[in-house]
């Protein structure tokens, strides 16, 4: 059999920094950012797509970094729960899912406020049914959901100083 | 949950994807990844190669010199619902993309990829490795669990959007060797461990839908017991095309998902709706028609006793609000 060839150069840009490293081919982004980059924000919950709490924004839409190989992730932005920290507080998603106690024992609240966030982005003023179809790949076995819920109506309603989904 | 070793090849083309797997005969080709990986993390595949598409732009929808719709497979299923043309065009296939999984699966999966889905089963689709038992068919054994008196392999084809594109009479360009260029439900061939008539160096490149004639109502009802992240329990997709009195049907599809290892058209049904005055009487019978025709393969925990009243449900469901879109005279 062919030797299969080692780590391969990857260039890759996280929460707007620029890496450059070496990562085995069947490395996916979620084990690269957790276990070379130290952003353990991210979590695994299934490994396989069925619960949402490995979800990234790549290029602003969430994906699952868990069924994402690092190796096709060149050029491209991603952007962990980290990276919505700017220095300033937290940001108007995340403060409402701590005024709402949509958070328990918060395993699946970083997918959920990168999917909250995204959704936001693309609809403002979603319905409750919207809210539910943009959440419906995020598992909770803590919150019912529904503080989740109103915690997406929530930060709907506010506004962040600069009018965006920007911190409090 | 860790991949096995492989090596990461990025094809630019569909062409240089044709090549590399002609050079690798064992490599696997990459849409979205959302089907392939899992699979490989329980060890149901472990290639040598992954052939990735993923660097590869997809095209924009565009009608061809034919009059046909041309949508390019690498497309993901957010950019199928999003797009204003395929909502005009074909809006039953917009609304089964958007019920496929959920909105990062969307995001990830293409339409291709869906329509090449591998068949599923409750108890293949797991990891094996703690278990202490024979294999099932699938897995190379002599054994179904899931139907134990079975004689041979009861997976279940489950994707979303192969339905609504066979009852839009859908065909689909594969290269390989040269080009060659099929009905989407030939495609299919019904055999649970090789669901797809496509050899193992060709690539899905190209689905065309032929252009829509005056007067059509269509529906697509994907049957869930959640609402969301879930397989379809059944899937119906009903397009009924009319003459210009706009009250006789000229020609039916009617494609049943997810209760076979292969969407089933159901012919002698649509032939009871061709040439008829349609009612809410006639659909009624037609759903009754469709039960007699097709026997659902129990499947995901749904005995076949509920899969029958559902299709039943279902079709009748879907006929009548394929019904509602026909314009009037």
């Amino acid at each position: 059999m062919e030797k299969r060839p080692g780590k391969q150069l990857l260039e890759l840009t996280v929460n707007d920094e620029f890496y450059e490293l070496a990562v085995e081919p069947q490395e996916t982004l979620l084990e690269v950012l957790r276990n070379h980059l130290g952003l353990t924000g991210t979590k695994e919950g299934c490994g396989t797509g069925e619960c949402g709490t490995c979800t990234v924004l790549m290029e602003g839409e969430p994906i699952l970094s868990c069924l994402t190989l690092a190796m096709d992730c060149r050029q491209k932005k991603i952007q962990t729960i980290e990276g919505l920290d700017r220095g300033e507080g937290l940001t108007v998603v995340q403060d409402a899912f701590l005024q709402q106690g949509a958070v328990q024992c918060g395993f699946c609240t970083p997918g959920m406020v990168l999917a909250t966030t995204a959704l936001l982005e693309e609809n403002p003023h979603p319905s409750q049914e919207e809210i539910k179809k943009g959440l419906e790949g995020h598992l909770c076995r803590c919150t019912g959901y529904n503080k989740i819920f109103e915690a997406v109506e929530q930060a709907a309603r506010g506004k962040s100083r600069d009018g965006d989904l920007g911190s409090v | 949950m860790h991949l096995p070793r492989f090596r990461h090849l990025s094809a630019t083309s569909f062409e240089e994807a044709v090549s590399l797997l002609n050079e690798y005969p064992d490599a696997a080709l990459m849409a979205g990844g959302t089907d392939l990986l899992p699979r490989m993390k329980y060890r149901l595949d472990s290639p040598e190669v992954i052939v990735s598409l993923k660097a590869l732009p997809a095209d924009s929808p565009s009608v061809t010199p034919e009059g046909n719709l041309a949508l390019d497979p690498l497309m993901t299923l957010t950019a199928v619902n999003r797009s204003d043309m395929i909502r005009e065009w074909a809006p039953l296939l917009s609304e089964a993309a958007q019920r496929v999984a959920t909105q990062e699966i969307r995001n990830m999966g293409t339409l291709g990829g869906n329509l090449c889905q591998q068949t599923r089963c409750l108890y293949y689709n797991q990891r094996h490795s703690f278990q202490f038992v024979e294999p099932c068919y699938k897995r190379g054994g002599e054994i179904c669990y899931f139907i134990p008196k079975g004689k041979k392999c009861w997976a279940v084809f489950m994707a979303d959007t192969a339905p609504p594109l066979i009852s839009l009479g859908a065909q689909v360009k594969i290269i390989g060797q040269g080009i060659r260029q099929i009905l989407l439900e030939d495609l299919y061939t019904g055999e649970t461990e090789k669901p797809l008539a496509m050899a193992s160096g060709e690539v899905l490149s190209q689905i065309l839908i032929p252009k829509a004639p005056g007067n059509r109502g269509a529906a697509f009802f994907k049957s869930t017991l959640r609402g969301g992240l879930e397989f379809a329990t059944l899937s119906v997709a009903a397009v009924l095309d009319m003459e210009d009195d706009g009250e006789t049907c000229s020609t039916a599809r009617l494609t049943i998902g997810a209760v076979s290892a292969a969407p089933l058209r159901v012919r002698k049904a649509e032939s009871a709706l061709t040439g008829k005055r349609l009612s809410k009487e006639l659909f009624s019978q037609v759903a009754d028609e469709v039960v007699a025709e097709i026997r659902p393969v129990p499947h995901h925990g749904h005995s076949r006793a509920y899969l029958t009243e559902c299709l039943r449900a279902e079709t009748r469901h879907a006929l009548c609000s394929a019904g509602e879109g026909i314009k009037k005279n």
